[in-house]
């Protein structure tokens, strides 16, 4: 027995060793969990400041009594770090403030499921008053953990909440679970490279097989790229060691590429857009994020916007307005365009006036991350 | 105790496979990574199975099955083709990621709306509202007794005694008239039959399954089956199956307490191996002598 | 009858390396022998043991026994008619397992490996009556693991496993060439104490020249390949110690050695 129990005291002061050195306090207050939020995301915040300035921020009435919200992101990712942002500040245009009247849990299960379901159970121990799950698998993980317990779940970064099971086939919620789709402008976007490339008739899509937003974005693309005069060329990977030889051979293939959401491929998209310029192919992007690192031009969500009316959302919950159970999943009302100057010019494509007036962003050079 | 409760839930369903681990790893000495693929088996196996609207108690039994029929052909490409024990479970898992996908249809199958073994009628209808928060932990408890009863007496049958004897000494077996090579592609089955019983039950207690949910189920059972089997050492009367189902639930204990304290997910693999390299090292210490499985 | 018929065993075959160990080998044992086979190390004695059993495959050259051909037969279905005890003690038996357990798996060979207890309660009588055969206290031991006993009593154990059921042939590996002298000893006796009280037909190969003379009723030394000296019944018992050392100086002088 004595042997065991040191074992157990062994293990225990190693991991408080390794909570000593990991940035984060083991309180994760409201202060030190904002400075962390900042650091990962602060050269998006700058970027974006054109957008995030003009809000009005810090208007809002703080509002009466404390609460806790637990926010569990599924994977380290520029979009969703971004939606995270934005629900926070979604929170605090409602008067909902961390650090004064909002004490925020977060925690990243690092694309690891087992995690996720772990990181559930940890905010509702903590009695979380509202979970934010941003992304489909950990949304998931979050209603079959919450749902015994009657904690609301707001939800963002889940392109399709019907096929997932958390909204019914009207949309109505099916639980106390709500929030937003980034289900992605196909229409549009396909419109834009008509307009951008008139001559174009394929085009290439990487998506991994493992992610079912991007299998059931290809479905849509497929549908609608007949409209358009396209004709999609799909290539399904496995894993990110799958990538250069599948962009190779896709490269070969087609007149432009066109990227997902897809958590693999994107984190892979800065060697893709390497292969693509050697073959002077144009590679267009899903969100603002891919545009600023290369991509040609994107109609996409703004991710901190999408945050924005996720945290509005989870203020009516908190403040006792309305049930999750009462509010439908909500879509981003409008899809704006991206482009960047600097690679149409690589590749000698000209943004038509039409497109570039239009634009929400127009970046004249490339970010390397 | 909701944290209590989450962590039993857990650690009692990774039980289930851990007791698989403990069939390849301890008795077989085979690093059967076959888990990682048998492990989502299971959980894909089981959503198609009640989205056809089959009994969710009977897809318990079909995902056994099914986990069985891939340790059979691990076992198959190791004794017969010739392949080394871990060649043949990456193969094997490599392969059941692409055969999981056509399994389910896609990579992420929700169940919310159907019923489960932990959310039915007859639970509703049959269950004190007073125990509704531990019906889960109830019926995985059941669940995981049922299956070391029945390993455990499997383990005193005849065949149970050659499979013993295999990862022991497979001379003898060969000796005692038995092609070694089918024992160890027995108990290969047994082991990824529960690997993916584990997935089945923790497809219908999460509501989805999920093609990424293997990934590291290997380390994890292993991590569970080293950590029970040498906590529970010193009590010799504990049976290994039972030191495996505490490991199981320890280990699941400690990487809570490290999400409960502030560490983020990103230092929690580095946490294990760190806990799994502290809990050998500690008992071989204790040991007097360096000799170890691992 | 066990018939080793123009054996033929090459290492390397084709290449520079090539190897020959055995060419044109036969050899024929008769029911009830008890053969003692001795020679130098690489001279082909272990070789020929593993050829039996099927250990290893032939490269020309058949196997009968009782006039039925098992040149082709993998090695686990032979072992149903040998029983087979090896230098390393560690072999015939099960570490993890106790005495009981061993004894029961042993007892079971031959017959199907199904759902039945490992263990037949009714049996442990006669297991317990084995084992005081071997005179070591080990059947008031029945719960112990295998794993705990000495080298001598565990190898004690392997001979008593591997001839508990009804076997056509024993054979025996060098199986006192891991004990100390005292125990070596011992076990020898037990081994013509079994040997005879099961009339085993029996292949024993030996490095001690003492055992070869004085147990068995033939006497074979082997020689690359090849035996050099087979005597049987009254000019086996004639054989002295001193010849066969003799014979030996002779051929390591060959050798060059």
């Amino acid at each position: 027995m004595k042997k065991s129990v040191k074992v157990m005291m062994m293990a225990a002061a190693m991991m408080a060793l390794a909570g000593c050195s990991s940035n984060k306090a083991p309180e994760t207050t409201a202060a030190p969990a904002e400075t962390t939020a900042a650091a990962t995301t602060g050269e998006t915040t700058a970027a974006q400041a054109e957008e995030t300035t003009t809000m009005p921020e810090g208007v809002a009435e703080i509002v009466d009594g404390t609460f806790t919200v637990g926010i569990g992101q599924f994977a380290e990712h520029g979009s969703l770090d971004n939606c995270r942002t934005g629900f926070l500040q979604g929170l605090a245009d409602e008067g909902i403030v961390e650090g004064k009247n909002l004490t925020v849990l977060y925690e990243n299960a690092q694309a690891d499921g087992g995690t996720a379901s772990q990181i559930m159970d940890n905010f509702l121990a903590k009695k979380a008053d509202v979970i934010c799950a941003i992304a489909t698998p950990i949304a998931q993980s979050a209603y079959s953990a919450a749902k015994k317990d009657g904690v609301p779940v707001i939800y963002t970064a889940v392109t399709d909440p019907v096929l997932a099971e958390l909204a019914g086939a009207d949309g109505t919620p099916v639980g106390e679970i709500t929030g937003t789709s980034d289900k992605l402008p196909v229409e549009k976007q396909l419109e834009m490279i008509r307009k951008m490339l008139p001559d174009a008739k394929k085009i290439g899509i990487m998506y991994s097989t493992s992610e079912i937003n991007s299998v059931s974005a290809i479905e849509e693309y497929k549908a609608a790229a007949g409209n358009y005069g396209f004709e999609i060329v799909e290539s399904g990977i496995s894993t990110t060691a799958d990538i250069p030889l599948a962009a190779d051979n896709l490269l070969g293939k087609v007149d432009c590429l066109n990227n997902l959401t897809d958590n693999t491929v994107v984190s892979s998209l800065p060697l893709i857009l390497d292969k693509a310029a050697k073959k002077n192919i144009p590679v267009f992007g899903s969100e603002v994020e891919q545009v600023k690192i290369g991509c040609l031009a994107a109609v996409g969500l703004d991710y901190v916007k999408l945050g924005e009316q996720t945290g509005k959302m989870a203020a009516k919950v908190l403040k006792g307005e309305k049930k999750a159970s009462e509010m439908n999943f909500e879509v981003i009302e409008e899809a704006a365009f991206y482009g960047n100057n600097k690679v149409a010019e690589n590749l000698g494509v000209e943004i038509p006036a039409e497109l570039a007036d239009s634009a929400a962003g127009l970046f004249d050079e490339i970010t390397v991350k | 105790m909701t944290i209590v409760l989450g962590v039993l839930e857990e650690g009692l369903i990774y039980a289930i496979m851990a007791l698989g681990v403990y069939i390849t790893y301890k008795i077989l000495d085979f690093p059967d990574l076959s888990v990682d693929g048998t492990f989502p088996m299971g959980a894909a196996v089981t959503a198609m199975l009640i989205l056809k609207g089959v009994d969710p108690v009977v897809t318990l039994v079909l995902a056994f099955l099914g986990g069985a029929a891939a340790g059979c052909v691990t076992g198959f490409i190791h004794v017969k083709m010739k392949v080394r024990d871990l060649l043949s479970g990456i193969i094997v898992m490599t392969a059941l990621y692409s055969i999981n996908l056509r399994i389910a249809g896609k990579s992420n199958v929700p169940i919310f709306s159907k019923e489960t073994i932990f959310e039915n009628e007859w639970l509703t209808n049959h269950v004190p509202e007073a125990l509704d928060p531990y019906v889960v932990t109830i019926i995985l408890l059941i669940i995981v007794v049922i299956c070391k009863i029945l390993l455990d007496l499997y383990m005193q049958t005849r065949s149970g005694y050659l499979l013993r004897a295999v990862g022991d000494n497979d001379t003898l077996v060969t000796s005692l008239a038995k092609d070694k090579g089918m024992v160890k592609i027995i108990g290969l089955a047994i082991a990824n039959g529960f690997a993916a019983l584990a997935g089945c039950v923790y497809c219908q207690q999460k509501g989805f399954f999920e093609i990424s949910m293997g990934t590291g189920t290997m380390v994890i059972g292993l991590a569970n089956v080293i950590i029970g089997t040498k906590l529970l050492k010193k009590f010799g009367a504990v049976k290994a199956t039972t030191a495996v189902i505490v490991g199981s639930i320890v280990y699941k204990a400690c990487v809570s307490l490290a999400i409960a304290l502030g560490m983020g997910a990103s230092d929690l693999k580095l946490i294990t191996s760190v806990l799994f390299l502290g809990i050998l090292v500690f008992s071989n210490m204790q040991d007097g002598r360096g000799k170890t499985h691992a | 009858m066990l018939e080793l018929n123009h054996i033929g065993k090459y290492y390397n075959a084709g290449t520079v390396n090539e190897m020959c160990l055995f060419d044109d080998f036969s050899l024929t044992i008769q029911d009830g022998e008890f053969v003692s086979v001795v020679g130098s190390n690489g001279s082909g004695k272990t070789s020929m043991l593993n050829i039996i059993c099927g250990s290893i495959p032939l490269d020309a050259g058949s196997i009968k026994i009782g006039g039925k051909d098992i040149t082709r037969m993998p090695e686990y279905q032979r072992q149903r008619r040998i029983g087979r005890v090896y230098q390393n003690p560690a072999m015939g038996t099960c570490p993890s397992m106790t005495i009981l357990e061993n004894m029961a798996l042993a007892d079971n060979k031959g017959k199907p490996f199904n759902l039945l207890p490992g263990t037949n309660r009714q049996r442990i009588d006669f297991y317990r009556e084995q084992l005081h055969f071997l005179g070591l206290g080990l059947e008031d031991k029945l719960e112990v693991k295998v794993g705990v006993l000495s080298g001598g009593q565990r190898q004690a154990m392997a001979l008593l496993m591997s001839t508990m059921t009804p076997i056509e042939f024993l054979i025996l590996d060098e199986h006192t060439a891991a004990l100390d002298p005292k125990t070596a000893d011992i076990i020898m006796e037990l081994t013509d104490k079994v040997v005879r009280e099961k009339h085993l037909t029996t292949i024993m190969v030996t490095h001690n020249l003492r055992f070869a003379v004085e147990y068995g009723n033939r006497l074979l030394m082997m020689h690359q390949g090849n035996a050099i000296i087979d005597k049987c019944g009254a000019e086996k018992a004639e054989i002295k110690i001193e010849s066969i050392l003799d014979k030996f100086n002779e051929i390591s002088i060959e050798c060059g050695n």
